[in-house]
């Protein structure tokens, strides 16, 4: 690949970076960079090197990508092997994108500058399906060949990773190679390899990309699209997805990491110089998710739950504090009231930053009185609001999508919260959930107003005068994702959507509430988008033409525009959108998340009769997870 | 007691005593493209990296005392600019310097330091002009028309209100000649704080909209202040002498 490239770094005039929004997200230079300064002086002396050259790409903003976990974690993976220079690039917003073109300025890494076209891996973390063409805005401005087929032996090998891989059909035949899974390790094998191509060229024998793509498809969780042919029904459906080559796996399965006190995480990291969207200091607790809420994808994406030891986190927390000098210590789980060991672990942390200024944020917690105390606690400054997630408006719907959370649960969380003085509470909701009727809309509202009331009596009750009482509801569209029990589920017309959210902001007229709600059009094609087929690819290339790029930013994405691209190529909304059969072949179905499509289809049985499905700390419901051996399956037998 | 008296209370009663250092810093680079919020929040961060014992606010949204002389605008470097940080135990301003330098980003750093005795008025009140020095192809000779003009008026955007302003008077003298670099490069002396401020780019945009100076040069027009200074004109004081 890179033998014949040189270094040909790429320099911003003053006057363009002068032109755009923000600047500062060209520019890099920023505290924990990583500079190889050993490479980067062979680049400059002798046009190349033998250090596997990895860009990390994410197709948004700056401040979106530098917000990512997964872009931290692996960066510094990479950067810690003395075989790997891994740096950054992210998608430049339009008014960047337009410069670069206008003056044929590659697209480049911020760390040494290099164009895109002269990295040995280019790998895309894919977050969300409607940054797809941004994918394509990237590789095309980094002088790629968009499509896997059309690239030579000089051009980099292009890869992805990142949740939304589970079903990588619609972008499949852009990218080389695709991880199924968590990367710490997977990455690691892939530059291994990539090296050993790389020595190679100053051979006799030189691996090509088939020969590079073949071995790579024998490292665990590696998917190569190319490798596969995909046969389709007459009614469009998938009829089967057969490996093309001798020795492929018919089955790919996802890599998951079982130790987390084992596997590398930075302590040390990069200190943006201006504001991004999550704009603290990381501390993973743990993996997965015991819930099983059967909307959730991520809950059976990233099963078997895995925690890191309380000591390990304080650990990697007192350092990180200590290295970027944030004042605030984000904790990211899926549920973080779920933690094991999350009082020693808070209060071990409290005491270390005592005297620092240092808050700690704890999204996703349960609000009960250990929480509460907890809040009052962690944050120095004033109290913020408080956030539930019934995500339905009865009991009945509730049951079905197995949000293991009651009214009473919530009345009663919320009648300690106001005591304590909190008069701010937020409320997510979903729309669209299956078998959903006008009752349960109504049941939003109803709920919304008994927490209203109560705010009110727990006043009169305490003969207090309280603050202004701001209740925000929120819904969001519910989009039927692969890999969830919800998957055969269709999902409602934008005509329900709308009906239902008039009938809510209708509902939900008062002084004291809020209703804010999700684009309904984003998420008409988002569904489209991760239940897609190959077939998408093209109108995928085809909408980028036209310059559909940032499609999830709500002002940037023309509905109508991709809806005639789906016609104009024989699909449709409706097909993607669709109730599917229970014995349909999926697009997805020869990706192994280790949760099997059997355990799926007996959810949507028990979903159907409103039957609940307990945590798996309490028992376990046989969902195939356990097929990695490790994490929450095992943790009886261990104790 | 609520929170918000008992807040009001810490503010005003725990007077702590502090001991600031008067800090010169410089930027170029990637670090000139942030503005002046980005450049304050990376000197929290850089001097919490630290070991130094930065002095907090009281009261419930603790914050670092920093203050600095005078923003800086997106795209300008400095070789002196100055920066007030308060500490809770003295501290020698080498020590801070060569602290600072370990944990700021590459493209800026210290320079010097001096230990501001207290009852010391802020820095920021006391900056009355600020120099600079404008990079780009044969740009002298326009400036010096533009400096023999009587007036220079240039168009504001206030508040939503677009208006014809005189930018003539804020422009206190010709630097150039202590900062040869030939017909590429001009240094001048500007007014500057809080009351009469004069802004690089709108210089620039004088000079391109009444001498005829090349725009697209102009717009590629590198841009350092070179110094701040106190008192009043022509009685002024580089900031580094005090």
């Amino acid at each position: 690949m890179s033998l014949q490239h040189s270094y040909h770094p790429v320099t911003l005039q003053h006057r363009d970076l002068m032109a755009v929004q923000n600047p500062a997200r060209y520019t890099g230079g920023e505290w924990g960079a990583i500079i190889k300064s050993e490479v980067l002086s062979e680049l400059i002396a002798t046009g190349r090197t033998d250090t596997v050259r990895f860009a990390f790409c994410f197709p948004d903003i700056y401040e979106i990508g530098m917000s990512n976990l997964a872009l931290r974690i692996l960066y510094h993976v990479l950067n810690s092997s003395p075989d790997v220079w891994c740096e950054r690039a992210f998608s430049p917003w339009k008014d960047m994108d337009a410069i670069l073109r206008e003056k044929k300025i590659p697209l480049f890494a911020l760390e040494s500058g290099s164009p895109l076209c002269e990295f040995d891996i280019v790998g895309f973390t894919l977050q969300y399906e409607l940054c797809y063409t941004n994918v394509l805005q990237m590789l095309e401005l980094g002088g790629i060949p968009l499509r896997s087929a059309d690239r030579t032996e000089t051009d980099p090998i292009v890869v992805a990773g990142g949740p939304v891989v589970y079903n990588s059909e619609p972008v499949a035949p852009f990218f080389d190679l695709i991880m199924i899974g968590e990367g710490e390790e997977m990455i690691l094998e892939l530059t291994d390899l990539a090296k050993k191509k790389k020595l190679s060229a100053k051979t006799d024998h030189p691996m090509t990309r088939e020969e590079f793509l073949l071995q790579a498809a024998s490292i665990p969780g590696v998917y190569v699209p190319s490798f596969y042919d995909v046969s389709y029904r007459a009614d469009g459906t998938v009829q089967s997805v057969l490996p093309n080559r001798a020795g492929i796996p018919s089955v790919i399965q996802k890599r998951i990491i079982l130790d987390l006190d084992a596997v590398s995480y930075p302590t040390e990291t990069i200190v943006t110089n201006t504001r991004i969207v999550h704009d603290r200091a990381y501390l993973e607790l743990f993996r997965g998710c015991i819930r099983g809420c059967r909307f959730c994808q991520a809950g059976f994406l990233y099963r078997p739950v895995r925690e890191k030891s309380a000591e390990t986190l304080l650990e990697q927390g007192i350092a990180l504090e200590q290295s970027t000098g944030c004042d605030e210590l984000g904790m990211l789980s899926l549920s973080t009231s779920d933690f094991t060991d999350l009082s020693p672990l808070t209060d071990g942390l409290i005491e270390a930053f005592d005297g620092h200024h240092t808050s700690l944020s704890l999204p996703s917690l349960r609000v009960d009185s250990f929480s509460l105390d907890l809040m009052e606690k962690v944050s120095s400054t004033r109290k913020s609001g408080l956030t539930f997630a019934p995500e339905a408006g009865t009991q009945r719907l509730r049951d079905v999508i197995n949000k293991g959370i009651s009214e009473e649960d919530i009345l009663s969380s919320l009648d300690l919260a106001f005591q304590g003085g909190w008069s701010s509470v937020k409320l997510y909701f979903m729309l669209g959930l299956p078998s959903e009727t006008e009752e349960d809309v109504i049941g939003i509202s109803d709920l919304v107003r008994k927490i209203e009331q109560l705010y009110f009596d727990v006043a009169r009750r305490l003969g207090t005068r309280l603050r202004k009482l701001e209740i925000t509801v929120s819904t969001s569209m519910y989009i039927p994702k692969p890999f969830t029990p919800f998957q055969w589920e269709p999902q409602d017309s934008l005509e329900a959507f709308q009906r239902k959210q008039s009938l809510l902001r209708e509902k939900l007229r008062s002084r004291n509430i809020k209703y804010i709600w999700h684009d309904l059009d984003t998420s008409c094609w988002e569904v489209v988008m991760s239940r897609g087929d190959r077939r998408l690819a093209d109108v995928l290339e085809k909408g980028y033409r036209k310059g559909y790029i940032f499609d999830s930013w709500d002002d940037c994405f023309s509905y109508s525009g991709w809806v005639s691209l789906l016609e104009e190529a024989g699909l449709s909304m409706d097909f993607y959108s669709r109730r599917r059969e229970e014995d349909e072949i999926f697009p997805w179905d020869h990706i192994d998340c280790g949760v099997k499509k059997e355990f799926l289809l007996r959810e949507k049985k028990r979903a159907e009769q409103g039957i609940v499905t307990p945590p798996c700390r309490e028992s376990c419901s046989a969902c195939g997870a356990d097929c990695f051996g490790g994490g929450v399956c095992y943790e009886r037998e261990r104790s | 007691m609520n929170a918000k008296d008992r807040e009001r209370e810490m503010t005003t009663q725990q007077h702590q005593t502090q001991y600031i250092c008067r800090i010169r810093f410089a930027r170029k680079g990637s670090l000139s493209y942030i503005g002046h919020l980005d450049l304050m929040r990376t000197f929290e961060r850089a001097i919490r990296r630290t070991e130094l014992p930065l002095l907090h606010t009281q009261g419930y949204n603790p914050r670092p005392v920093l203050v600095f002389a005078l923003p800086l605008g997106v795209g300008i470097s400095t070789e002196s600019d100055y920066v007030d940080i308060a500490f809770s135990v003295p501290v020698p301003p080498e020590q801070v310097i060569r602290e600072m330098n370990r944990f700021l980003p590459p493209d800026l750093w210290t320079v010097d330091g001096v230990v501001v005795p207290e009852g010391t008025g802020s820095v920021m009140a006391a900056v009355t002009s600020a120099s600079y020095r404008f990079e780009a192809p044969q740009i002298l000779p326009y400036v010096k028309r533009a400096l023999e003009a009587d007036s220079l008026l240039v168009t504001k955007i206030s508040k939503g209100e677009t208006r014809e302003v005189d930018i003539r008077p804020l422009i206190l003298m010709d630097l150039t000649a202590d900062d040869a670099k030939g017909e590429d490069a001009v240094c001048l002396l500007f007014r500057a704080g809080s009351r009469e401020n004069l802004r690089p780019d709108l210089f620039l945009s004088a000079v391109t909209r009444h001498f005829a100076y090349d725009e697209d040069a102009a717009a590629n027009c590198r841009v350092t202040r070179t110094g701040l200074f106190t008192g009043v004109f022509p009685n002024y004081t580089d900031l580094k002498e005090i």
